[in-house]
């Protein structure tokens, strides 16, 4: 756990869930941020922080299966469920393939967010419209590309 | 910045241990998805607090029919309520608005019991809920009570709940045949955005087009969402032509008190509100056939 | 002996797994074990006199090691162009997010509780936020030397002759406003200790000039500080200043602990730079016919409190806000102005997009007083290559505008234009364009690039310098340039770079040239190594070959003999001759236009935009159903970057026009969140069609020119020339918002025209 520091006030508890497939058990403030905890106490850094505050998706992760803000999600929400972060998606993924392939990555800061929930979509709808990926990523907000090359890769990730 | 380290969080699985705590610990906010609640804290909108994380009492948490009345539990989320076949077919204003409840990742976190509770005026579950005249189901030590929505709010952020109760469920009792509505929402981008103004329509149509019924409700002008009697009287009795679409539409005018803010001006609000119900009743009348 | 052809193919970016997995390392993803976390305490107001710090409570709160205000400051000013913005204040605050004192902790949560201990009295100043009254001689001054930072006035050609013998006159007055960065990652950084240097990466932009920054504040020899820039989640102007890195720097140097600082989306809105609002008016003269005189223009751009590149701001914005035509005579008056407002600098187009925003809105309006055709009225007044520029400047570079333009004219959606059916009555469809320039490269000024080429030991190829991956895909183009240049696979390139300790000055990553530049230096290296081959060659068989030349991972000698890349490191190597050597390119320049610091530019950049918009007449909402974004190209290194480039600068473009409303008032951000600064989603941006028009740079790398830039520069005009056309009201302000529209629809009857239409 690195060694990360809490403040001289801080309440701390164990929570245990599940982090992409192992059973975690952190000691960590309740009040903290899933994203707080995955970034600062796990040092697991693919999941981004953007806005913290819903604003931009960055921070998107699976808990229980959806997609949700881990800037918005305390720690004692996640107690006892199943997290599922970028890291823990199939680096052989037909999505990241299809990311790579398209060049729909440019600075990568808001990628691992819209993979997060791009890879939700599909399991949800194997072969979406672009009008469901556009709303599906209506949330994750990308400042260099225009979306343009994130759209035609879930689209090809569909298609496969 | 706020930071939330030193917060004590209780978590509860159960509806009656939340009550039991709400009773017995004092000064606790209760979080439900805690979309809009984090953020508050965090910037400190809301003065920092210990919390009751109500977000795993899963017997709040359902869409059910049952003696003709749609049920929603407090928990349950939005998309939750947009996939729900029961609101799609009982309430489809509801489900309209529950797809524009921010992100997707919102939707998924946000329930409608936290909307309510919320208590902003630019909350899209609202309107609806005006619209269909929606009852809440208000559970604490003393029992259960039910209140109208409209009933609910006293004023902007002022609620009819004590400290020591709960919202535990949305009650809709589906207007019936012959209904027709739409959810409106302004926001200033096409993705996630929150709205300038808000609102619901919902009429009856006869066969022959004369409005039997009109419920009118708007949100972001005004301290609570509002319904607009002075609109529904211009439709009521009337054929949905588009001079009278016109004349309820700048009715509404009279039952709005907007203000300027960040994401637009009073007048600003005032033309939308007009404008949209405009657009909704035509909307509406080309659907049904009245206007081509 | 042709090369592998990487140049030109459609090659998957190195970077862009690792990024795509979250394996990536930003700044902001930096953990050292013991750092300290920094927090920075901002001025509560827009202007103030700072009688007082008083840290001491905040010294004495739990965790904290340090809080360090101006006092610990060797040298307190900082700036590229000038030293006026304090590293933490000391006399006065002159914005809302100016830094006043840091705060380093054990725990960030401490940091940021002991902000609030720290006590600053502050006697409030009246705050001057227009521009227009910050001119006034009795206006509240920002800096005690006035409020003009600079001012350009040019007087090219007969004016006076062209307005006297204009048939038509036009004038307006145009207005944009103070677009936002808003990259995903915020400014971020690291620092240690290594070695008796102080270590920082940062997301920046150029580490040696932001080492030179660091070392003047602290009073260090450049030698003792090492600045890294690790990949960076977006820049596009907002990190060609420094943000983190001196506070860093300040606090591991004065700690000796390693610290991090990564500021919050609200101290990004608030304490990040912005692109430069601006008031420019225009008042053309032209024939009957449609030939432009001459332009009157004067451009007043705010500042905000601090120089930072504001003054090459005003100079892109003068060289660029004639447009590319062939105006004859432009009389210019341009002035730089400090305010109590947040600090502008470098944002994409760097000045540009403000001055062609009036200028494509004017070429509109004259179309429309002519009544001639838009477009045609652009072809008639297009720039060609050997046309001798306003300034005098011969265009020798490539010149595509009159072709980009043509490809415009026929294109579908232009010519759908005026076929406008709706789906509803209140709903109105437009079509329109836009044409763009801007110079590349640093005009003018001196630019120098350096890179160094390592043949490795088994035969692969090592490129290092100092350009920095802020997205673009910029190691992305360099390798493959070298992989042509060298015959030898993109694979086997390895790129390193932004790392003042390994890797040469390859001079700044802006103004859309550093592919020209490093790409040039790569070319200037692969002729070191062709001379060093020859000298190797020389020592072995006694006799200088005529001819060396790489290919397939050989190197032919006079066609007599060969060796594999493997082998030819190996006899560097050991004939002591090494196996590495540098590319040094000086991007050509000819001397400033009196008065003025980088104009004019040797190279530039040419587009069109082509929009469709939808406008809703009872909202006031536009929503942008298509755009074309025709690009002056040059020679296209790499499909997927290029188009890359093009599609998030139209993204940005449509942000800018219609959406990225920074609400400032009396020096205070009231949005100062991604919730009510708006950038656009995914159901905002529509389908983009880019097309390359591939003309041929002489001078840049296989023919490439710079493109990071030119993709936003017209999106805007064309929007808001659509809208027009859609509409018939002619709005001349950006962001041109829902409300902004829906009142100038208002306005002009539009609304209740409708009404009395359907009843």
């Amino acid at each position: 756990m690195y060694g990360l520091k809490f403040p001289h006030s801080a309440r701390t508890r164990e929570i245990r869930f599940v982090l992409n497939g192992s059973e975690t058990s952190v000691r960590v403030p309740p009040g903290y941020t899933l994203l707080e905890t995955l970034r600062y106490v796990l040092r697991m850094t693919g999941t981004k922080e953007g806005c913290a505050r819903g604003d931009c998706g960055e921070c998107t992760v699976l808990v229980d299966g959806v997609p949700v803000h881990a800037c918005l999600t305390l720690m004692s929400q996640v107690e006892g469920r199943s997290v599922l972060t970028v890291e823990g998606i199939d680096r052989q993924h037909r999505l990241i393939r299809a990311f790579v392939e398209e060049g729909a990555v440019q600075c990568g800061h808001c990628t691992p967010g819209i993979v997060v929930a791009a890879y939700h979509l599909l399991s949800q709808v194997p072969r979406p419209t672009e009008e469901q990926v556009r709303e599906a990523l209506r949330g994750n907000l990308c400042r260099c590309t225009g979306y343009v090359k994130i759209i035609r890769a879930v689209l090809k990730a569909g298609e496969a | 910045m706020q930071h939330l380290a030193d917060v004590e969080v209780y978590s509860v699985r159960t509806l009656r241990e939340a009550l039991e705590l709400l009773s017995s610990v004092k000064g606790l906010r209760v979080i439900a998805g805690g979309t809009d609640l984090i953020v508050q804290l965090k910037t400190g909108v809301v003065p920092k607090t210990n919390l009751l994380d109500v977000s795993r009492v899963d017997e709040l948490r359902y869409v059910r029919f049952e003696d003709g009345i749609l049920r929603i539990g407090a928990l349950t989320t939005f998309m939750e309520i947009y996939r729900s076949e029961l609101v799609r077919r009982h309430a489809p204003l509801l489900a309209e608005a529950a797809f524009t409840v921010g992100s997707f990742q919102i939707m998924n976190k946000g329930t409608i019991g936290g909307n309510i509770v919320n208590a902003s005026p630019a909350a899209d579950s609202l309107p609806p809920l005006y619209a269909l005249n929606a009852e809440l189901k208000i559970v604490g030590p003393r029992g259960e009570r039910f209140v109208r929505i409209q009933d609910f709010y006293k004023g902007y952020k002022k609620l009819d709940l004590m400290a020591d109760e709960l919202v535990a469920e949305v009650r809709i009792r589906p207007p019936g045949e012959g209904y027709v509505g739409h959810f409106f929402k302004h926001g200033l981008r096409r993705g996630d955005a929150i709205a300038v103004v808000n609102g619901a329509v919902l009429l009856r149509l006869s066969p022959e087009g004369i409005v039997r019924d009109a419920r009118v409700a708007l949100g972001a002008v005004a301290p609570t969402v509002v319904r607009s009697p002075s609109s529904e009287r211009v439709l009521v009795g009337s054929r949905l032509s588009p001079e009278v679409m016109w004349r309820a539409a700048e009715a509404v005018v009279n039952d709005i008190s907007p203000i300027d803010d960040v994401r637009g001006s009073a007048a600003y609000r005032r033309e939308l509100s007009v404008n949209y119900v405009f657009m909704t009743l035509y909307r509406i009348a080309r659907e049904t056939g009245v206007v081509a | 002996m042709t090369a592998q052809r990487a140049v030109g193919a459609p090659v998957a970016r190195r970077d862009a797994f690792e990024k795509a997995v979250g394996a990536a390392k930003y700044a902001s993803d930096l953990f050292l074990d013991d750092m300290l976390w920094v927090a920075v305490l901002r001025s509560k107001y827009p202007h103030a006199r700072i009688r007082r710090i008083d840290t001491s409570k905040a010294e004495s709160h739990p965790n904290v090691v340090a809080v360090f205000t101006h006092r610990d400051v060797p040298v307190n000013r900082y700036g590229l162009f000038k030293k006026d913005r304090p590293v933490l204040c000391d006399d006065k605050v002159r914005y809302i997010g100016d830094p006043i004192a840091l705060v380093a902790a054990e725990t960030r949560e401490d940091a940021l509780e002991a902000l609030k201990l720290i006590e600053v009295d502050y006697e409030p100043l009246p705050p001057v936020t227009d521009p227009i009254e910050a001119m006034r001689p009795d206006a509240p001054k920002v800096h005690d030397d006035g409020n003009i930072c600079r001012e350009v006035h040019l007087r090219l050609g007969d004016v006076d002759g062209a307005f006297a013998r204009a048939d038509v006159i036009v004038e307006n007055t145009y207005r944009t406003g103070a677009q936002i960065h808003a990259y995903l990652e915020t400014e971020a950084g690291i620092s240690y200790m290594e070695d008796g240097k102080i270590v920082v990466v940062a997301g920046g932009q150029s580490p040696y000039r932001d080492r030179a920054e660091i070392a003047h504040a602290l009073n260090l020899p450049e030698e003792m500080i090492r600045v890294v820039t690790p990949y960076v989640g977006g820049a596009f102007g907002g990190k060609d200043d420094i943000t983190v890195q001196i506070h860093l720097a300040l606090v591991t140097w004065k700690t000796g602990r390693p610290a991090r600082l990564v500021w919050s989306r609200e101290e990004s809105m608030m304490a990040g730079t912005k692109r430069h609002p601006a008031i420019i008016k225009i008042r053309t003269a032209a024939t009957r016919d449609g030939t432009i005189l001459a332009n009157k223009i004067e451009i007043v751009l705010d500042k905000g409190a601090y120089t930072a590149l504001g003054p090459a701001v005003l100079d892109v914005a003068v060289e660029n806000c004639n447009g590319p035509y062939r105006v004859q005579a432009s009389q210019i008056d341009a002035y730089l102005v400090y305010t109590n407002n947040m600090v502008a600098s470098a944002f994409r187009g760097f000045g540009a997009p403000q001055v062609i925003f009036a200028i494509e809105r004017q070429m509109d309006l004259l179309a429309k007083k002519l009544g001639m055709d838009p477009l045609e009225l652009r072809l008639k007044n297009a720039l060609r290559k050997g046309d001798r520029y306003v300034f005098g400047n011969v265009l020798e570079g490539s010149v595509g505008i009159a072709q980009c333009l043509e490809v415009a004219r026929s294109h579908p959606l232009w010519r759908s234009r005026g076929r406008n059916s709706c789906e509803w009555p209140w709903l109105r469809r437009g079509v329109g364009v836009a044409a763009a320039m801007k110079g590349y490269t640093i005009g003018a000024l001196p630019d120098k690039g350096v890179v160094a080429l390592e043949l490795l030991r088994d035969g692969r190829v090592l490129v290092k310098g100092s350009f920095t991956e802020i997205g673009q895909g910029v190691i992305q183009a360099v390798a493959q340039i070298a992989a042509d240049l060298l015959g030898v696979s993109v694979d086997d390139v390895e790129v390193v770079f932004a790392d003042t300790e390994v890797t040469p000055d390859t001079s700044v990553t802006s103004a859309s040239r550093q592919l020209f530049l490093a790409g040039n230096a790569v070319r200037e290296a692969v002729e070191a190594l062709r001379e060093r081959v020859a000298e190797l060659e020389g020592r072995l068989s006694g006799r200088r070959p005529a001819r060396v030349e790489f290919s397939g991972g050989w190197v032919f000698i006079d066609s007599e003999r060969r060796y594999s890349l493997q082998e030819l490191a190996r006899l560097l190597e050991s004939t002591g001759l090494g196996r590495q050597v540098l590319g040094v390119y000086e991007v050509p320049r000819v001397e400033p236009l009196p008065g003025t610091l980088e104009i004019p530019h040797l190279f530039y950049m040419f587009g069109v935009t082509l929009a469709e918009v939808l406008v809703n007449l009872l909202t006031g909402e536009v929503t942008v159903s298509k755009v074309v974004s025709i690009v002056d190209a040059g020679r296209v290194i790499n499909p997927i970057t290029f188009t890359g480039q093009v599609e998030g600068a139209v993204a940005q473009g449509i942000g800018f026009a219609l959406m990225e409303d920074a609400k400032i008032r009396d020096g205070y951000l009231l949005t100062r969140d991604l919730s009510t600064y708006l950038i656009p989603s995914s159901k905002d941006v529509p389908e983009i069609e880019v097309i390359p028009v591939e003309t041929e740079e002489a001078e840049g790398p296989f023919g490439a020119k710079g493109i990071g830039e030119i993709g936003i520069i017209s999106v805007a005009p064309a929007i808001l020339n659509a809208v027009a056309d859609a509409t018939g009201v002619e709005p001349n302000a950006i962001p041109l918002t829902h409300e902004r529209l829906y009142w100038l629809l208002k306005e002009h009857g539009l609304v209740e025209q409708l009404r009395r239409a359907s009843t």
